[in-house]
Parts: C-alpha cells; structure tokens; sequence
C-alpha cells in the first residue's frame, strides 16, 4: 500500500479510514499531517456521521 | 571595581560612572539577565500591520526563545511560546504566513491559532480519550498590548500595564508611531523584516540607541559619501542649526531618546531634496502636524530605546530595531522600516531606498556601527581587560528636571547638550535601570513610581 501524501488532497475527496469510516476532506491545511474533513460514515460510532474532525494523517488508509 | 563571576551590585557604579566589562561577557550573568530582564519587561514583538488577517502570523523573538505573533479565527491577536507542549518542538518553523493550525511535526500535535490543542494523534486509542487537551494548549505571554500598530509582550503577569511601563515616555515613542503629519498611528512595515547577527552582547547596540551622541565620528566616512536623501550628509540635520538638541530619560521606568526643540514660530527647515515628490510630501506633513499637535510639533525626534532592547529611529530613517540577546557573546538584530500607510508609492519607494542605503546589514551606517560593537565587544573579553570597567561620566550631575525652553516644557531628565555636543546621561539610565532588574525580586520593587504617587 503506497502511502497517501496529504498536501494532495482536495476539499471533497473521500477517504477511508482505519476503523472502516469513511469521510470528506473539508478543508487541508496543508501541513501533511491533518485534514479536516466530515463523516459520512463510521461503524465504530455512527454518531460521528455529519460531524467534523481532524483526521491524523496514519488514520487514513485510501482514498475513495 | 569588583570583577565578580555573577552580577551583582558595584558592576554598575554609577556614583562614579564605571561599569564593569563583565555585564557584558560574563556568561553566568547574561543567563541571570534572561531570567530577570527578559522575562520581566515588556518586550516589541511586531506591527499589527504584519498579520492583517485571521490566519496571519509572523514568527518573533522574545529574549532567545521564539514566540508565534498571531491573528486568530475572531481577529483577537495572541503571542505564544513556539514551542510544542509534548515534547518541545518548534511548531512554527516559517518566518511568516497564514495557517489554520500550527502542527508540530516530531508527534503531530496540532493547534488552532487561538493557541488550543486542537489534534492529538491516536487521542482515543493511545490516550484513551483521558488526555485534558483544554490544559495543553499553546503557551501564552501573559499580557500583551497593541499600541498603534505597534505590539508588545511580556511573560510576567505581574508586570505593570503596557502603558503604564511607558509612562510618559509615550510622548516620545509616539514621534515614531504617528504619522508624520501628526494624526495617531497610521504606520506599516515596509517590506520584509531584516535580521542579522552581529558578534557582540546585546547591550552594546543598546546603550549606542539610547543615545550615544559621542560615536558620530565613526560615521564621518559615510557623511563623506553623502547618502543622506538630500544629498549630503546621512541624514538631513539642518534643525541642528537652529533646534536645541536634548537627551531626556526617565529613570524609573529606563527608557531614553534624543530630541530636537525647534524655537517657536521656525518652520521645521526642508528635507528630502532629491525628490521633488518627497520633499513636498514632508513639507505638508510637517505643516500639519504643527498645526494638529501645535507647541509639540516643535519636537522631532532622534534615535531612543524603550527598555531593554528596542530601539527607536524616529526619522531618516524611520525604524524599530530589537537586539535579540543570542547568547553573551552574539546578538540577532530585526529591524522594522515603517512609514505612513497611505503615503504615496514614489515616497515609500524612495524611502525604502534611503532606509536600505543608511540601516541594516548592508547599510552603511549600521555597518560602521556593527565594526565598533563587534571588536569593542571581542576586545573586553580578556581576563585583563576585565579588570578594566568601561567609564559613563560624561555629563554627570548636569542633567535638569522640568526642563523648559521657549514656552515649551519637556517631560523627563533632560540634559541639553546643545553646547555641550555630547553626554552620556541616557547611557547612564539604561544601565541603571537594567541593574534594578537584576536586583529587584519583583515588580513590587521596580515599579518604584507608584511608591511615590501615593
């Protein structure tokens, strides 16, 4: 699995999680190691789905 | 004289005016003075000017540690240690810009622009969600204060307010600040930020702003030369001809500048005569601000130092500098170019070229300035050139309070030294206070005014 460079990703792109979710990126501060971005999904707590979080770059495994 | 391994008092005699070379070059008591100064006084950060909108920041100096100057979400402006709260990091490592977070890179802790820890890698599985992020956030100073554009911090909650720490000192410091036709504030930086270091304490470009009118000799090459913006000189100084030109401290609180009073109903003599443009723009400048600040507007000013280390060039050219202690043997110097916001852009083209040609590392009065301050400062390190303390006499015991000349009183302790050419009665205050820093136990001590208002 190559590993996926942040400062590539754009508002709108999905991405995958290491717990299953699945989010958006929102916005990128292009500093490499986070983007925020919104659940669209997520079997560990549904109750994130809609919400907006900084995602940490070694969470994300794919994009989608 | 004493030649102690760490300060204390006798250093700084100023009974005799003799000062010991070791409060320059002694190692235990520049790291005493980061403690006892640097983190007590009121410290130049930046120009609001610099980080207009939120987002915005500009990557300071505060003593030797690196501090974040910074606009947030709600435009309320911070200053924060740059330094990460988990393993100590710099989270900042660009000079300036505009970020949504500041991310450390070692771990990855991030943090929002108001300073809270916003992103902790693997909070829930590696923290188990336990970790109080609301305690973690940036370390902040513990005042700062904004004044006409100008921005000020100190780390020391107990510091008096910033404008107290002027006091009337802020008469002077506004010659600097306001623009030049007399309106409040209306400054901005001109272009980037220089910094250099120089081989050389702190003190010695220091004590040279608060007022080293005796050092013009050194300049005399560069006077020669002739780059001053009318075309002779360094500067235009012809209200030297006429003016009566004083050096005004204020004990209590250790800040110093030099000043010119022009006689009543004297129009202040034309400047800028290499550009027609200019020249006109500072004759109307300096018509309105005789008229909008009247008896007042008589006062121009001359370079100053608001205590410890920042220096004021009021005019030609119109400068902050901070001389950034970098160990006891080296200093980082910043300058700042200011000029009214809403000049015109051949005036602030000329200026920006006249500020480049006079300051700076490559300026050719600063480097005259720098050849002095380097060896000067390499030559008091020897063992018996310690035992050899420097002299501060000139003048002593000819400076007058409530000074007033031709209808116009001047706040401070004012040495005329129109006659005299040269003294070292600012000198003398800047090592003054600086000893009561290293002396005092807290602001209780030092913020000996209030002791005498009641």
């Amino acid at each position: 699995m190559s590993v996926i460079n942040l400062r590539h990703l754009q508002p709108g792109t999905k991405i995958g999680l290491a717990d299953g979710s699945t989010v958006e990126v929102v916005s990128n501060p292009l500093d490499g190691i986070w983007v925020f971005a919104r659940y669209l999904s997520s079997p560990r707590d549904t109750s994130l789905i809609g919400t907006e979080e900084m995602i940490f770059a070694q969470d994300i495994v794919e994009i989608r | 004289m004493a030649t102690g391994r760490r300060y204390r008092g006798g250093l700084v005699d100023l009974r005799t005016g003799l000062i010991s070379r070791e409060i320059f070059v002694n190692e235990e008591i520049y790291a005493e003075e980061l403690e006892r100064v640097f983190t007590r006084a009121w410290l130049f950060v930046g120009h609001e000017s610099q980080i207009p909108k939120p987002g915005d920041y500009f990557v300071s100096s505060m003593g030797e540690e690196s501090a974040i100057l910074c606009r947030d979400r709600e435009e309320r402006v911070h200053v924060f240690l740059n330094s990460c709260r988990h393993r100590g990091m710099k989270v900042c490592r660009y000079d300036e810009g505009n970020t949504p977070v500041f991310t450390c890179p070692y771990h990855g802790w991030s943090y929002a622009a108001d300073g809270k820890l916003v992103g902790v890698p693997f909070f829930r599985e590696a923290y188990h969600g336990k970790l109080d992020r609301s305690q973690l956030g940036l370390v902040e100073v513990a005042q700062l204060a904004t004044y006409k554009g100008s921005v000020w911090a100190t780390w020391d909650p107990n510091a008096p307010g910033f404008l107290e720490y002027l006091g009337e000192f802020r008469r002077y410091l506004d010659l600097t600040l306001d623009g030049w036709d007399g309106r409040d504030g209306g400054t901005e930086v001109l272009g980037g930020v220089q910094k250099w270091l120089i081989p050389c304490n702190w003190k010695f470009p220091a004590e040279n702003f608060s007022g080293d009118s005796y050092h013009n000799i050194s300049h005399r090459s560069v006077d020669m030369v002739g780059i001053g913006p009318s075309g002779s000189g360094r500067r235009d100084t012809r209200e030297r001809l006429v003016a009566r030109r004083l050096q005004i401290c204020f004990p209590e609180r250790g800040h110093q500048t030099g000043v010119y009073v022009l006689p009543k109903d004297q129009p202040t003599p034309p400047a800028y005569q290499q550009s027609p443009v200019v020249s006109e723009y500072f004759k109307h400048c300096e018509e309105e601000r005789r008229r909008r600040r009247g008896e007042w507007g008589r006062v121009t000013g001359s370079p100053g130092e608001v205590f410890p280390n920042t220096a004021l060039h009021p005019r030609q050219p119109r400068t902050f500098a901070v001389w950034h202690p970098r160990g006891p043997h080296q200093t980082e110097v910043w300058r700042w170019y200011l000029v009214d916001s809403d000049s015109p852009p051949e005036v602030k083209d000329f200026l920006r070229q006249y500020y480049i040609r006079y300051s700076g590392p490559a300026g050719l009065t600063e480097q005259d300035d720098m050849e002095n301050w380097n060896y000067a400062h390499a030559a008091s390190r020897g063992t018996i050139a310690r035992r050899y303390p420097y002299t501060y006499e000139q003048g002593m015991g000819f400076e007058v309070e409530n000074y007033e000349w031709d209808g116009l009183r001047l706040p401070g302790s004012v040495m005329d030294i129109t006659e005299a050419k040269s003294s070292e009665h600012n000198l003398r205050n800047l090592y003054r206070r600086w000893a009561e820093f290293m002396d005092a136990e807290s602001w209780n001590e030092l913020a000996t005014w209030r002791a005498l208002a009641r």
